[in-house]
């Protein structure tokens, strides 16, 4: 018994108490730089409050927020989120699969498609995004074609980030080594098999993390579409109520605080993933 | 001497204007082991490569059990030919080529469920076996990304064997190896060919082709220059390319 007693009570080995000596070293770290970031916005926060500093000679005026506007309008502004979110959701799926379709014709040895590829990421990456949004809300009505806002918008965003996530994805497919294509033909895998079992999930799994930030990039160029003036998304409304009564401040300032949030939400999920496909690979 | 179950007849290859297989005829009967050796750039991997048609011969025909395919056959017809000759070909890589995204058990039964459209239950228990038989059941649910480089080879081999080819193909299945790694893998190779598989094999392991081969093959400059036993091989070479090839291993070796 008393030799069991003194099993439990065992020094812990040298490699263990290093390693527990480094995890506890991360851990202060990240409690530190969180500390750090409260301490930053509590500072960002004391700069908009009004508050009037005197210590001695200096005087400092902080900025005052009109806080009757900003409850009163608050509601009106945060109703563009859904709008915002359904910009984005739809325009990332209109660039994945033009992407995917633009990553695949890039490597084809039939030349029209090969061209068709390489000549769509060309004229869209040589030219504005927000001239594109124009042209397809503006230019095309003298076509007879008639697009609604967000119609216009999820085209001109699917357009333009697929143009570059195409990139993105062709670096995912080059990053598949010769010899997996070769390990999956001498079984006698189709090219299409190759590509579906073999390829693709290995490519989509380097590129995934790319892929997230071009979504949260596309969020905040979301913004863009509200010049059209018929797509009522965050941006729209906080312009529209600012220039109302003259409130600009407070209303770009709600708009703001609303696209970080999106932002740090969603960079938060994308973390997750990639520590999930982090896992069990190569 | 029983049938050949691998013809190559007048083979040529070129890559771009180097001309690295010059007019290969070879026959391999069933059962027999055959080393391939020779220096590198001797067109020794190219020659297999052209049995599973990884490399596209230039000129010349393969044929694999009773499946022939000529240079000059193309299109659809060709592309159905060479999937023929996949399905009765096993091939191993140097660099063993696993699929990272897939667990050791999802590696060997790929082959048989997505090409040859086994019943999963079917292909698990032959994977299963085979696993087994390579020693490597016991890892069937890791990833390869957790496997020393030969426990990754002989997945591959299990993978491989699982399509139950008529032909085993190896393409210097050790040369990527750390020394102390390269034994394991031979004896999986040895124990393959004791169960009496067809193998071609590619490789620098001299001791491995003493012991094992039926036949060794001396290759140089895109030609077979010597054939034989390799009791006769290495004891009374024949082509003075041969001896110095020997010698050097003989170097190497010390």
């Amino acid at each position: 018994m008393a030799v069991t007693a003194q099993q439990e009570k065992a020094p812990p080995s040298q490699a263990e108490a290093l390693y527990q000596a480094q995890l506890r070293k991360e851990r202060l770290f990240r409690t530190h730089v969180g500390a750090s970031w409260g301490v930053l916005f509590l500072i960002l926060i004391f700069l908009f409050s009004g508050q009037e500093i005197k210590l001695g000679p200096i005087q400092y005026q902080t900025i005052q927020l009109d806080s009757e506007f900003i409850l009163k309008k608050l509601g009106f502004i945060a109703q563009g989120l859904g709008q915002t979110l359904l910009i984005s959701a739809l325009s990332i799926a209109v660039a994945m699969t033009l992407a995917l379709l633009a990553a695949l014709g890039r490597l084809s040895t039939f030349p029209p498609i090969y061209a068709v590829s390489t000549f769509y990421v060309s004229l869209i990456r040589g030219t504005p995004l927000y001239l594109q949004i124009f042209f397809f809300f503006l230019a095309l009505p003298q076509l007879g074609i008639n697009l609604s806002g967000v119609v216009a918008g999820v085209t001109a965003l699917g357009l333009n980030y697929g143009a570059y996530m195409s990139e993105t994805f062709r670096a995912g497919l080059s990053s598949v080594g010769k010899g997996q294509r070769e390990a999956a033909m001498a079984l006698g895998m189709t090219p299409g098999q190759t590509m579906k079992r073999i390829v693709l999930p290995q490519a989509l799994r380097f590129a995934i993390p790319p892929m997230g930030n071009d979504f949260i990039s596309m969020t905040k160029d979301s913004a863009l579409v509200s010049a059209t003036g018929f797509v009522h998304e965050l941006m729209w409304r906080a312009v529209k109520v600012g220039r109302a009564q003259f409130n600009n401040l407070e209303a770009l300032i709600m708009a703001a605080m609303f696209y970080w949030m999106l932002t740090l939400i969603l960079t938060y999920f994308q973390g997750k993933l990639e520590a999930r496909l982090a896992r069990g690979d190569r | 001497m029983s049938l050949p179950i691998v013809k190559i007849s007048n083979l040529d290859k070129y890559f771009g204007r180097l001309h690295v297989l010059k007019n290969i005829s070879l026959e391999v009967p069933e059962r027999q082991v055959v080393c391939l050796i020779g220096r590198s750039g001797s067109g020794k991997s190219t020659l297999l490569r052209c049995v599973n048609f990884l490399e596209d011969p230039s000129h010349g025909a393969v044929e694999v059990d009773g499946v022939r395919v000529a240079a000059e056959v193309k299109g659809q017809e060709r592309r159905q030919l060479i999937h023929d000759v996949r399905l009765k070909t096993g091939m191993v890589f140097q660099e063993f080529n696993l699929f990272p995204h897939m667990s050791v058990l999802e590696n060997v039964i790929e082959g048989p469920v997505t090409v040859k459209g086994m019943d999963r239950n079917r292909a698990v228990e032959l994977a299963e076996l085979n696993l087994d038989s390579v020693g490597m059941l016991f890892k069937k649910d890791e990833y390869p990304m957790r496997l020393s480089g030969g426990q990754k080879q002989r997945v591959a081999i299990a993978r491989a064997l699982t399509m139950e080819p008529r032909v085993m193909l190896f393409d210097e299945p050790t040369s990527a190896l750390d020394p102390e790694l390269i034994g394991e893998v031979l004896s999986v190779m040895k124990k393959v060919a004791n169960e009496g598989m067809t193998m071609i094999v590619v490789t620098h392991e001299m001791g491995f082709a003493r012991e094992v081969a039926d036949r060794v093959i001396v290759m140089s400059e895109g030609e077979l220059i010597e054939d034989a036993a390799p009791d006769e091989l290495f004891s009374q070479p024949k082509d003075p390319r041969t001896r110095a090839l020997i010698d050097r291993y003989r170097t190497d070796e010390k």
